[in-house]
């Protein structure tokens, strides 16, 4: 058995890892964008007084701020889309496993492919990072946020530390994700990979424990000073979302029957979902995120403005709106790339459902009721998140526990997440459903 | 007697200038088994497609239950297939991350009718209390009991089986023949089914002889031996 065999193997379906790629990229270019503010902000010719000023209004820390949640994003979610399509490939691991690859040999090679495909993917992602960091010095500089003096400058280390976090990203997922098919006896290996079930006895209690940890320091928070709620936000943020990632198969399953309310299609998708619920928590957890973020920002920002009655500044707006407007675009392409690389893997099985008398449309009225599923389940989770982070905050600072939630917003975020699970579930479907059933079959 | 699967003149001619079958005509009564034999690529799968509304043929008419698919649009095809015609295919062809009763089930969850109880079915097809199982967790043999299950769910007029023991160890295959004995004794369904298997075809009232997309033989099936020899005969004219 020789590794190229594993290789070969791992790479016939070369679309499957499209979407690490995808968010590797990305990846890659936060981080370039990060890296470069902060050297043209360290670089730039400033005079002691104008530095002061930077430091005191805390625009200095801009691009580290910047730099770290890229990063932390991008394991995040680099990690949970490399796990879907290691995931995606369990039938073939299984497969390398009953001809005599050890567990160790097929953890090796599939690390080694999830590194590989960081190599383009970041090679890509840098320059469309300096392109990205170069308009955002524009705009700090246009907004007045910084000196006229401050010039795009590109950061020394842009290639490694890129590298390094994409490489270690993508492995730590993919090695993450092949311990349950690398260590299946090779006997069990087939069967199991047609059903991939897992029990989740880790993965549940501690999502649960992280949830709870995260909502109690959130009601701690609320009786503390603004200030100790402001520095323990990220705290609670990081845990509900990790929390709720873990939770996500769970998360699934309890809100799947509610499309058995839409009539017979819905208790088809009801019953896909469920049985799907590991694959597209992949999807769940991105979206989850990118509504976490946009909502804390938007709320926290509109409720203070209908609080104190004082408009928030044009430069103040621009910073925080620009920052989350990338993290959550990120986010939301990440969760839409699950989306298609699940989708893409039911070709067969849509096909099944035409076989047995679905029709075209019919198929795609399951998909659509999947997809309103996910899309609620993402929107009750991120609020969630976004509000355990929120309140917090809200009541020291000031005194409220009722959250401002603009109604344009509020729409924007439904509408807009619903149409990239659409998109990501309904679109790909769609296209496939194209192809006569027999021909799928065949 | 009404023929519920009837073929007049078909013919199916492939994109590439293939003929696949040319003028073949099939009148197919209730309650009668039929075995299609005949060498690789003498066209037992498209006929079966044909008949059973999968494929369009170029030329000829098809009737299923009495309707006419002819010029019949996909939507109505598929409708009139989940309401009068089963499945059972080779590969199986059920949804593996699904448990047995959803994929029993699905035919009629999609609208299609509820001619019997699941749990009618599975007992019939030996697999009571194996309702709650994922069928990814099932054998072989059991999973084309599944799906012969989620033919039979319906009542269907007629039952299309494309090589159902193709996978299978003699046993289990006889198994599943017997099974589709049943559904054409008891249930009274016809049943069209393609083998490569003289063993399997002899389970069979009528045979039905493939060469190069034109029937060269189509009567009553004789023994196990006697049809292995018939099928050395077609192929080795055809070879
Ligand atoms: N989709 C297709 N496109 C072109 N030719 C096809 C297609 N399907 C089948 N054929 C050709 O039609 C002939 C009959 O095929 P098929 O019905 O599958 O035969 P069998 O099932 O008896 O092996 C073969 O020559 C095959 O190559
Ligand atoms: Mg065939």
């Amino acid at each position: 058995m020789n590794s190229g065999m594993i290789r070969q193997a791992v790479r016939r379906n070369p679309w499957a890892f499209l979407g690490p790629a995808t968010t590797q990229a990305l990846a890659a270019a936060l981080v370039t964008v990060g890296l470069c503010a902060m050297a043209s902000l360290d670089g730039a010719p400033l005079t002691v007084a104008q530095r002061a000023r930077m430091v005191e209004d805390g625009s200095t820390d801009a691009g580290l701020l910047f730099l770290i949640s890229s990063i932390y994003l991008s394991v995040l979610i680099v990690g949970v889309t490399m796990g879907t399509a290691i995931g995606d490939q369990a039938r073939d691991l299984a497969l390398f496993r009953t001809v005599g690859a050890t567990p160790a040999r097929t953890r090796r090679a599939i690390a080694l492919q999830a590194g590989l495909v960081a190599v383009p993917a970041t090679l890509a992602g840098v320059p469309l990072g300096l392109l990205g960091g170069a308009a955002w010095v524009h705009g700090l500089v246009g907004h007045g946020i910084v000196p006229a003096e401050v010039t795009f400058r590109v950061h020394g280390g842009v290639l490694p530390i890129a590298f390094a976090v994409t490489v270690g990203t993508s492995l730590l997922g993919a090695l993450i994700a092949a311990i349950r098919p690398s260590r299946l006896r090779p006997a069990m290996a087939l069967a199991e990979a047609a059903v991939a079930r897992g029990r989740g006895r880790v993965r549940t209690p501690l999502g649960l424990l992280l949830v709870a940890g995260g909502s109690t320091l959130s009601v701690v928070l609320s009786g503390l000073d603004a200030e100790t709620a402001d520095n323990g936000g990220l705290l609670v943020m990081l845990s509900m979302c990790f929390g709720t990632g873990l939770l996500g198969p769970v998360l699934l399953r309890v809100a799947a029957p509610v499309a058995r309310l839409i009539g017979p299609a819905g208790r088809v998708a009801a019953d896909n979902v469920v049985a799907r619920s590991r694959s597209l928590s992949g999807a769940l957890v991105p979206l989850t995120l990118a509504v976490g973020f946009a909502a804390f920002t938007i709320v926290i920002g509109a409720t203070t403005e209908h609080v104190t009655g004082v408009a928030m500044g044009g430069a103040d707006k621009w910073l925080t709106y620009s920052g989350t407007g990338v993290y959550s675009a990120f986010a939301a392409v990440a969760g839409v790339n699950t989306l298609i690389t699940v989708m893409r893997a039911r070709g067969r099985d849509l096909a099944v459902m035409r076989l047995v008398g679905a029709t075209q449309g019919h198929t795609l009225t399951v998909v659509i009721c999947e997809a309103l599923v996910v899309t609620a389940t993402a929107l009750v989770a991120g609020a969630a998140v976004a509000a355990a982070t929120l309140l917090p905050l809200l009541h020291t600072a000031l005194g409220t526990w009722v959250p401002w939630v603009p109604l344009p917003f509020l729409i924007g975020v439904v509408v807009g997440t619903a149409a990239l699970v659409l998109a990501g579930l309904a679109l790909p479907a769609a296209v496939m459903l194209r192809r006569p059933p027999i021909e799928v079959i065949r | 007697m009404e023929s519920v699967l009837s073929l007049v003149s078909v013919s199916r001619r492939y994109r590439r200038g293939v003929l696949a079958l040319r003028d073949v005509s099939l009148e197919v009564p209730a309650g009668q088994f039929v075995a299609v034999m005949g060498a690789t690529g003498s066209g037992k799968s498209t006929l079966l497609h044909c008949a059973a509304g999968l494929d369009r043929p170029t030329g000829g008419r098809v009737r299923l239950a009495g309707h006419d698919l002819t010029g019949m649009r996909e939507s109505a095809r598929t409708r009139l297939r989940r309401d009068h015609a089963g499945f059972v295919f080779q590969a199986y062809n059920l949804l593996s991350e699904l448990t047995v009763r959803q994929n029993v089930t699905l035919p009629v969850r999609l609208g299609g009718p509820r001619g019997r109880t699941v749990d009618e079915v599975l007992d019939q097809v030996g697999l009571a209390g194996f309702a709650k199982r994922p069928v990814g967790e099932l054998s072989g043999g059991q999973r084309q009991r599944v799906a012969i299950a989620r033919a039979l769910i319906t009542s269907p007029s007629v039952v299309f089986a494309d090589e159902p023991t193709g996978a299978l160890d003699p046993t289990t295959g006889g198994r599943v023949l017997a099974l589709l004995r049943a559904a054409a004794d008891r249930d009274g369904a016809a049943v069209l089914m393609v083998t490569h298997d003289p063993a399997a075809a002899a389970w069979s009232d009528r045979l039905v002889l493939l060469r190069e997309g034109v029937i060269a033989y189509d009567g009553p099936a004789p023994r196990a031996d006697e049809i292995a020899d018939r099928l050395r005969g077609v192929s080795a004219v055809a070879a």
